[in-house]
């Protein structure tokens, strides 16, 4: 073994010593020679018969000298290094050629970097926290918004129930519990009489850090003894509020700050890189025990109601212990605890029988990005594939052209001995490192891609913890991708090179107008110009997509309207004040200067927020086994007249409808068709809960449908409250301020803020939006793809007409001589025109004919997730082919117009 | 087949050098060959330039050294000796040669008288 190491390192040292020591072998070999020679001359031998003796008996000296250096260094890494010299020294010959390829390269590959930064990103790497590969979610968190009732798959859990299976489920470690959602709380430093700002602040368990295993950067994190009953307020800031929003001020920590009213001590600042249980745009500011949430969230409390679901739950399971073995006593655990409830949290028993909990692998955290970007990276990840596969082609071709001018030199080189396998290593050799130069030129240009790709990601979002610098795995696969790109873009040339004849070659050097590369040659530009065409075909599906989600009728107008989100702390306030506040309010706004209308309502259209809850109607009592159910939203005066929604028969919420007045509701379209089919529905009468309440509301009005979560599906039964006759659920209270605008409305925020802090310094503003851009930012998925699908076909159609603007070109120059005698005959220059051409496009063609059967599989493949079109929509196929053929025939009449061109005199003489 | 030449194995000639070194003290590569033809009465008629894969290999193990100094008619060669190393070596091989050769000449002899 160490015998071994050792003739490695003397040969490594051989090796660099070069050609000092074959200096010195051949003094040494001459000295011994010398001796040899002077012996024989003592035997009497004439000086030059005693030198040629000398030599027999030495033997051949440079087979001697080859062996010792074949044994002295490392023989293969030499051909390797001579490969690379020779390789570079070809590249630095033709700066074209090899600029060239490095640029189709680096896009190739830079394509595929930045789409694996962000699969890397988003899909493998794990959570920064210790040993993430222990962690389990209990449950598969698909499942949001329910408070109440039954949950198909078990996912959320009451604080009482977490309590429960915290202590009892010696599988686990330990199990932390955290808001299935992050809300905003208003927090300001209370030193200083500085605006209350929003946080995003995270209720989480007292073991919520070291079930992760995380540490403080400074100070402490929570402990189980902060999440007691009584125990002081107390919340941990992330590494980067503290280092932004507070500017990294050590006096932070320890100091308070008033969250919502309440003092709270900030005991620490969370480990650099930790950003909460899952991966999303503006993750957690604060941590704050779920102990303190009655007292900051004193609306809507859910804390101590066993029958309250409202928290995700994530364990760390010992090793010695399988997922399925602990999900079994989850599951039992968790069944018996809901049927010794009273009510039995609104489970049946045969419901609760068949519940279903699963444990999913928590490495990545709580799946936040996943869930929308897993579908669209593997899109996309296709997509880019296929065009390096086109870049491959375009290398490829150049190197075969490049080949089949060298053919004399390489046939020279085989009819002297040089071993096929040789020949191929040296052609593999320079292609890789064309690669190798294309993937340094890819990261760079990866790293740009990825700032942009994630600005679309993260549409308005602040901040996201995603880095786009590449990290050793991107770098790792960006190498991995570029050797693996060279060794296959360089194994057709090197083939098709290796197998030239030499005798043939050196017979007649470049007399035909046939030669084996043109085979492989077209077969390329058949495949560039099939993938071209199914990459075109894709782009054009999701933008058309794209489109037709972004410009639907959604039943509500964007223009010049601005949403104002704001956290509303009103738990002061007696609900009889809200009147007068609700009515300032909005008589502010609507003087501020361009405002035409203002309105308040709890929640706005697709702001991902929904509140549906089971109705009773009267005079139609639910049948058994039914549930009636229906969105519900509370709104102000003139909200359909703010948000453009349209009044379709009886009278809007308004002015009138006060607490004490008669209570009334608007309903949707989709609301009077679902239960008043065959009926009048001005007049009925419907409530929230059950038949006791059916008498609760009396419907005036009936709205236009409007899309308020999923604007791929129908809008949702929905029925609207007034603001202040609404009492389920706080909807008394309002988060959401809309606007219409006159003029420009960018610059409004400053006004709307000091407008809302002059009436209650109680009200934060989240953020200001216009309306348009809040609907856009439900499409970021969407858009990501069409966006980059359609940069990626547009990228893959520029190279395939680079490649087949080469392979032309370089037909043309081989024919030269073939034209010139056409010409000579008479042949006039539009037949060569549209030989030429005819050349050309027939690979384009035959790409076509393979490219649309694979254009419309790949469209049948996307098919669920196009809305508003087919997958083989003619418009899209048509206007993709005619983009292909258009530019490819632009391509090629560049050269088939200089092949028309060629003077005939020239060309002969040029043969 | 040519006639009776002894077919030299790699590891013999190795092995040969160390002792020759071990005997003689520091050699150029002529003396070292010389030495050899001699030792083995020109049994050994060999091309004198093997000698050197083997001084490479010997020197790469580190059971030799080699340095340039003045031969016996004021010449310039490089002049092998042996390590410590080699010594040990040397001692080791040498009885496991004899082993061997020892086994191999029993497992001969009872082939013929049996």
């Amino acid at each position: 073994m160490l015998g071994w190491l050792r003739i490695v390192v003397a040969r490594i040292r051989g090796w660099l010593s070069g050609r000092h020591a074959d200096e010195e072998f051949a003094r040494e070999l001459e000295s011994h020679l010398e001796m040899l020679a002077q012996e024989n001359m003592r035997r009497g031998m004439a000086p030059e018969e005693a030198r040629r003796t000398a030599r027999m008996r030495l033997g051949g000296m440079t087979q001697i000298s080859e062996q010792h250096r074949e044994m002295h260094t490392l023989p293969l890494l030499e051909t390797l290094v001579q490969d690379i010299r020779y390789g570079l020294r070809t590249l630095r010959k033709s700066p074209g050629f090899t600029s060239v390829a490095v640029l189709t390269l680096a896009l190739g590959i830079g394509a595929n970097t930045a789409i694996f930064t962000l699969v890397h990103a988003v899909l493998l790497k794990p959570l920064p926290v210790a040993y993430p590969e222990q962690l389990y979610n209990l449950g598969d968190d698909q499942n949001c918004c329910s408070l109440g009732g039954s949950q198909d798959s078990f996912t959320l859990f009451s604080y009482p129930l977490y309590k429960e299976i915290r202590d009892h489920t010696p599988e686990f470690s330990e199990i932390a519990a955290f808001r299935s959602h992050v809300p905003r709380l208003s927090v300001r430093r209370s030193t200083s009489d500085s605006f209350a700002e929003p946080f995003r602040s995270q209720f989480v368990s007292g073991n919520y850090f070291s079930m992760f295993g995380v540490g403080a950067f400074a100070g402490r994190t929570l402990t189980p003894a902060d999440d007691e009953p009584g125990a002081p307020n107390v919340a941990v800031m992330s590494y980067r509020t503290w280092q932004v929003r507070f500017a990294a001020d050590p006096s932070v920590i320890g100091s308070q700050m008033i969250i919502d009213r309440q003092p709270v001590t900030v005991v620490g600042v969370a480990a650099p890189s930790f950003f909460g249980e899952r991966l999303v745009g503006d993750p957690a500011e604060l941590w704050v025990p779920l102990a303190s949430e009655p007292k900051l969230m004193p609306i809507g409390t859910h804390l101590n109601d066993s029958d309250d679901y409202w928290l995700y739950a994530i364990g760390r399971l010992r090793p010695e212990v399988t997922p399925i073995q602990a999900q079994a006593r989850l599951k039992s655990e968790i069944q018996q605890w809901i049927a010794a409830r009273p009510k039995m949290s609104g489970y049946r028993p045969d419901e609760l029988e068949k519940m279903v909990l699963t444990l999913t692998p928590a490495s990545g955290g709580v799946r936040g990005l996943q869930m929308d970007y897993a579908e669209p990276l593997r899109f996309l990840t296709v997509v880019s594939a296929f065009v390096l596969l086109i870049a491959c082609a375009n290398i490829a071709n150049l190197l075969l052209a490049r080949c089949t001018a060298s053919r004399g030199e390489i046939a020279v080189r085989v009819a002297l001995g040089a071993s096929r396998g040789r020949l191929v290593q040296q052609v593999v050799t320079e292609s890789v490192l064309l690669a190798l130069a294309g993937g340094a030129a890819g990261v760079g240009l990866a790293f740009l891609g990825t700032r942009v790709i994630l600005l679309l990601v993260f549409r308005g979002a602040e901040y996201v913890p995603i880095e786009a610098s590449p990290s050793i795995p991107v770098l790792a696969f960006a190498f991995a991708l570029s050797v693996a790109t060279g060794v296959i873009f360089g194994m057709a040339p090197a083939w098709a090179g290796s197998h030239a004849r030499p005798a043939e070659t050196l017979r007649g050097a470049g007399r035909s107008t046939t030669d084996r590369s043109r085979v492989p040659q077209r077969a390329l530009l058949v495949l560039q110009a099939a993938l071209s065409l199914v990459l075109l075909v894709g782009a054009g599906l999701a933008t058309e997509s794209l489109r037709n989600l972004e410009n639907q009728r959604f039943g509500f107008k964007t223009a010049g309207r601005l949403v104002v989100r704001v956290d509303s702390d009103l738990g002061g306030y007696a609900p009889e004040r809200l009147p007068s506040l609700y009515q300032e309010l909005q008589e502010r706004l609507r003087a501020i200067p361009g405002v035409q209308s203002a309105s308040l309502s709890m929640y706005s259209p697709m702001e991902r927020s929904n509140w549906a809850d089971p109705i009773s109607i009267a005079g139609h009592p639910t049948p058994p086994g039914q549930v009636f159910a229906s969105s519900l939203n509370s709104v102000s005066a003139r909200y359909f007249e703010t948000i453009g929604t349209r009044l379709v028969r009886g009278r809007v919420i308004d002015e009138r409808d006060m607490p004490t007045s008669r209570h009334v509701a608007v309903i949707s379209e989709a609301f009077a068709r679902k239960y008043f089919p065959n009926e009048e529905a001005l007049g009925q009468h419907f409530g929230i809960g059950d038949a006791t309440h059916a008498g609760d509301y009396e419907i005036v009005g009936i709205v236009e449908d409007a899309k308020y979560i999923d604007a791929r599906e129908a809008a949702y039964v929905t029925a609207f409250l007034p603001l202040l006759q609404a009492r389920e659920n706080n909807s008394n209270i309002f988060h959401d301020i809309q606007l219409l605008v006159a003029g420009p409305a960018e610059n409004l925020g400053p006004v709307i803020r000091r407008e809302l802090a002059s009436v209650d310094s109680n009200l934060t503003v989240i953020r200001v939006t216009r309306f348009d851009e809040q609907v856009a930012e439900n499409f970021n998925s969407e858009r990501l793809v069409a966006r980059l699908t359609t940069l990626y076909g547009l990228l893959a159609l520029a190279l395939a007409c680079v490649g087949l603007y080469g392979v032309a070109a370089y037909t043309v120059t081989r024919r030269t001589s073939e034209i010139g005698v056409r010409m000579a005959l008479g042949a006039p220059s539009g037949s060569i025109l549209a030989m030429m051409l005819r050349v050309a496009m027939a690979p384009v063609m035959l790409g076509l004919l393979v490219g649309l059967p694979l254009a419309l599989a790949g469209g049948r493949a996307i098919a669920s997730q196009l809305y508003g079109l087919k997958s083989y929509d003619s418009v899209v196929l048509g206007t993709a082919v005619l983009v292909l053929l258009a530019s490819s025939i632009l391509a090629a009449l560049i050269p088939a117009r200089r092949a028309a061109r060629i003077d005939p005199m020239t060309a002969l003489r040029y043969e | 087949m040519a006639e009776d030449k002894p077919v030299i194995l790699q590891g013999t000639l190795d092995l040969m050098v160390l002792k020759t070194l071990e005997t003689l003290g520091p050699l150029h590569g002529y003396g070292i060959a010389r030495r050899i033809e001699q030792i083995s009465e020109d049994a050994l008629q060999l091309n004198q330039g093997t000698i050197y894969p083997s001084l490479t290999r010997l020197l790469q193990k580190r059971w030799i050294s080699a340095a340039w100094g003045a031969s016996e008619n004021n010449r310039k060669a490089k002049f092998y000796s042996i390590t410590k190393a080699g010594r040990k070596q040397l001692a080791h091989e040498a009885r496991s040669w004899e082993r061997i050769s020892g086994v191999i000449g029993r497992v001969l002899r009872t082939g013929t008288s049996g």
